[in-house]
């Protein structure tokens, strides 16, 4: 190995370490604040680690403030929400790969467009039309709004993936005497499956992120989402940054875990010509 | 593919529809009867100082962050594909998810907490190492605020260009890296002239997504600061949401989002014109 080359991999080996220490630091204290009790948040404001780990806080927040409610009424949303995305979008973007290609570069287009519209655009609109319906502050509201920006996010993530899929095996299933129903449940789905695993739990992670549709359009606390929940409980007067800490992690931790699982896909997308 | 079509429709292009309908209406959210006005919000909007600043402001916030985070997100990723060692390399991409997968509700009121000006970790170890005279107030400072806010931007959205473009990067064939060494062309020049014409493309739509996310994002402004101080941060989106929820001006509110639709779409079309020349000179 040349010597240039070393002295690189050294400057980058450091370079990557700061910028990974600034990644992490947020969620290391975000972490070890929810362990710690109000007394020691408020007298050692510099200490890292707890003198004392402690799960009042988590206890605060779960059942004093009822917070499982939040927690179950964010799971069923986008739950449901990442059901049918799925089912539309794979159905559609299957549609499109297989059968009206070109229509579909087009459509992929009208997507990335989709994409532009300022989502306090579109609240005021939605807030009208659920208003109307009578759906709002219901949770059906709530999945059918995000289902406006999950359904073309999957569906572009999907053409990607079943683009990978080969016609030949395809035609070989059809001339064994499957039909095109048949061909796409137990040929084409199969093949995609990890593709699809990873759209889902995308669109799942979105849902349960989101804060301004579920701010606006569901009005009481009992129906509303954990991360409007999370941010109502920074004015309450009994809580402590510690309890607010716990909150967070409630919220924060499924998305890192999930989106550590399908990191190599996310990244894949852009560069495998998904987009183009 | 025709229930697909059905949600874009029902979903997207009946509510663009209807608040460029509103956009020429007198709708509040009190009042159930309104009427047309024709251009009147348009012009009160465009008059309006308020309205120039959070223009001024969201453009400011945009580039700011977006600079940020391309330098660093793309510095980066040149790093990363110098390492070869299989248990740093992974640490350090895992390491770069986290601020990604953070809910925008957890950036906000993480970040809060710890520039917090009473017991905030980063103001009082700054105190401690006598940086600075006292605690600094990051987020209500007129002067930090926005930096501040940009900061806590760049820190979320660079590790996303990170992973994308050193995804890109594997896309390069390594043998015209060998050719030039053979050449005799310096790091530099093959970086020039073998990296980025390969990855330009991929790293050009990055950008367009990255500017239409930045430019619209309403979440973390509005829970850090919520456009505070006196309005210093107040950009696009939570203009629009102080037009539409708080004086309930919803013909206003959507004029206002159909201006800024506009403003974002020459945006892009100038991007993807951009794009589609290097689409061409790669052909």
């Amino acid at each position: 190995m040349k010597k240039g080359q070393r002295t690189g991999i050294i400057v980058s080996n450091i370079y990557l370490m700061i910028l990974s220490l600034m990644a992490i630091f947020p969620l290391l204290w975000l972490l070890v604040s929810a362990f710690k009790s109000s007394s020691e948040i408020l007298n050692h404001p510099t200490k890292i680690l707890p003198i004392h780990w402690t799960l009042e806080n988590f206890h605060t927040v779960l059942s004093t403030l009822k917070f499982t409610v939040n927690i179950r009424n964010s799971l069923i949303i986008a739950a449901a929400t990442t059901v049918i995305a799925i089912i539309i979008s794979s159905l559609g973007a299957y549609g499109i790969v297989r059968f009206f290609p070109k229509l579909g570069n087009a459509m992929t287009k009208v997507l990335v467009t989709t994409y532009m519209f300022p989502s306090i655009m579109l609240v005021i609109p939605y807030a009208m039309v659920m208003s109307t319906l009578h759906l709002t502050n219901t949770r059906i509201g709530l999945v059918l709004v995000y289902l406006s920006f999950s359904v073309p996010y999957a569906v572009w993530m999907l053409v990607g993936f079943f683009k990978t899929v080969p016609i030949g095996i395809e035609e070989a299933a059809r001339i064994d005497g499957a039909n095109k129903i048949q061909v796409f449940g137990q040929v084409v789905l199969p093949l995609v499956a990890p593709g699809i695993v990873s759209t889902a739990i995308y669109v799942f992670i979105n849902a349960w992120n989101e804060y301004l549709y579920s701010m606006i359009l569901m009005s009481s606390s009992d129906k509303t989402t954990i991360s409007v929940a999370v941010k109502t409980l920074e004015g309450a007067d009994i809580l402590n940054w510690g309890s607010l800490m716990a909150a967070c992690a409630i919220v924060v931790v499924p998305s890192i875990l999930f989106f550590c699982f399908i990191q190599n896909k996310m990244a894949g997308g852009l560069s495998d010509g998904a987009v183009k | 593919m025709l229930p697909c079509l059905l949600v874009v429709l029902c979903l997207l292009i009946y509510p663009l529809a209807s608040t460029v309908m509103y956009s020429f209406t007198n709708k509040t959210l009190i009042r159930p009867s309104f009427k047309t006005v024709g251009l009147d919000n348009y012009i009160k909007i465009l008059t309006d100082p308020e309205f120039i600043r959070a223009f001024v402001t969201t453009i400011g916030w945009t580039f700011c962050s977006l600079l940020g985070q391309i330098v660093i997100g793309f510095t980066g990723a040149l790093a990363l594909n110098k390492i070869q060692n299989p248990i740093t390399k992974p640490f350090y991409r895992i390491c770069m998810i986290i601020p990604w997968a953070f809910p925008s509700v957890a950036i906000a009121l993480t970040w809060k907490w710890m520039l917090n000006g009473i017991q905030g970790y980063i103001p009082t170890v700054l105190m401690n190492l006598g940086l600075t005279e006292g605690m600094l107030q990051f987020l209500s400072d007129p002067k930090l605020v926005m930096p501040t806010l940009v900061f806590i931007n760049i820190w979320f959205g660079a590790p996303m260009i990170m992973v994308n473009v050193y995804a890109a990067l594997q896309t390069v064939p390594q043998d015209q890296y060998e050719a030039a060494v053979i050449d005799g062309a310096t790091a530099w020049q093959s970086f020039l002239h073998i990296t980025v014409p390969h990855i330009k493309v991929v790293v050009g739509l990055l950008v367009v997504l990255r500017t239409i996310w930045v430019f619209n994002n309403f979440d973390i402004i509005y829970m850090t600061t919520a456009g505070g101080p006196a309005g210093l941060s107040t950009t696009m989106p939570i203009y629009i949401y102080n037009l539409g929820w708080t004086s309930k001006l919803v013909g206003r509110a959507s004029a206002a989002s159909i201006l800024l639709l506009i403003f974002l779409i020459l945006v892009c079309l100038i991007y993807f014109y951009v794009i589609a020349r290097w689409e061409k000179e790669e052909k």
